[in-house]
């Protein structure tokens, strides 16, 4: 099992799975993206009290989703590097920290956009918004510290145990609407029993999280083909690829 | 499309910035990756067309 493991996460493998596999996730993206705008912004019925504001959650909530996600994702791979010295696991990790602070930047651009009408302010010191916040830096970090040291092997080391640290920020963020009090609406979509929406206003959301989700797994897959091309450059098989496709 | 809809019961000024701003980072997240890739290859080049030049 291990043997196969080792062979999937090799620095060939990975090249040609990513480009592979990126253009079917972001074909897939493209079009969940595209129903979710619609539905959303034409079709779903206006919200009872937040009125067409309430269309900011079609952006919102997926961007808010992505950032947590592709924080867990990156720490997961610089963990597995980590512990398991498989090189390939910090570049997924640098291939996804731009990613995932894009989205952070997203996520609390549209929530200070929706906060104005709603609370009457763009940002408010709210648990929510501030665990987010940190968030941000947190990628700022673990991007920074990568590109800190003259040796690349100890900025990747560094950067990962930063992300592995501030896996702790995660569950504060998921959390913080329900253990302090906060301005923020609580859960709607992960609710345990019922979701506290309409499915007409539903479908379209969820439309647009696996569509923010499949572009991640694009966009990802893109990134690192182009990281690991970057940290194998004096390897053999980057030596023979090259040359393959000049005499083409 | 109706002014009705573009205007987005009075929310416009929320609504749409958002969307706009999803689709910028959508569109910079696709340059970038393209970028990065492109700046990887010429490395490689580089190194590629280096190592050939030391070989001769």
């Amino acid at each position: 099992m291990w043997t196969w493991f080792y062979k999937l996460a090799s620095p060939p493998a990975v090249f040609r799975t990513a480009g592979r596999l990126a253009p079917w996730f972001l074909g897939a993206a493209a079009l969940a993206i595209a129903y979710g705008t619609v539905d959303g912004l034409a079709f779903a019925p206006p919200d009872y009290q937040q009125g067409d504001a309430f269309r900011i959650v079609y952006v919102h909530a997926p961007s808010a989703w992505l950032s947590l996600f592709a924080y867990v994702s990156m720490a997961l791979a610089g963990g597995i590097a980590l512990v398991w010295r498989i090189k390939v696991g910090h570049a997924v990790a640098a291939a996804a920290a731009p990613i995932g602070a894009s989205f952070t930047v997203l996520a609390l651009v549209t929530g200070s956009l929706w906060g104005r009408p709603m609370w009457g302010t763009y940002w408010a010191w709210d648990p929510r918004l501030t665990s987010e916040l940190i968030l941000l830096f947190l990628y700022a970090g673990v991007m920074s510290l990568r590109g800190a040291f003259e040796e690349a092997a100890r900025g990747d080391r560094a950067a990962a145990l930063l992300a592995v640290v501030g896996v702790v920020n995660v569950p504060i963020i998921h959390y913080s609407v329900q253990w302090w009090n906060s301005l923020h609406q609580g859960a709607t979509v992960a609710k345990i029993g019922k979701p506290a929406m309409a499915p007409s206003m539903l479908w379209p959301l969820l439309a647009m999280l696996l569509g923010f989700m499949l572009f991640y797994g694009g966009v990802l897959c893109m990134r690192l083909r182009g990281e690991v091309l970057s940290r194998e450059r004096q390897a053999a098989w980057v030596r023979e690829l090259m040359q393959a496709r000049s005499e083409r | 499309m109706s002014a009705t809809f573009w205007a987005m019961g009075g929310y416009a000024r929320f609504v749409w910035p958002c969307f706009g701003l999803a689709a910028l980072v959508f569109a910079w997240n696709l340059w970038s990756a393209r970028r990065h890739y492109a700046a990887a290859r010429l490395k490689v080049e580089r190194a590629l067309a280096m190592s050939a030049s030391e070989g001769a």
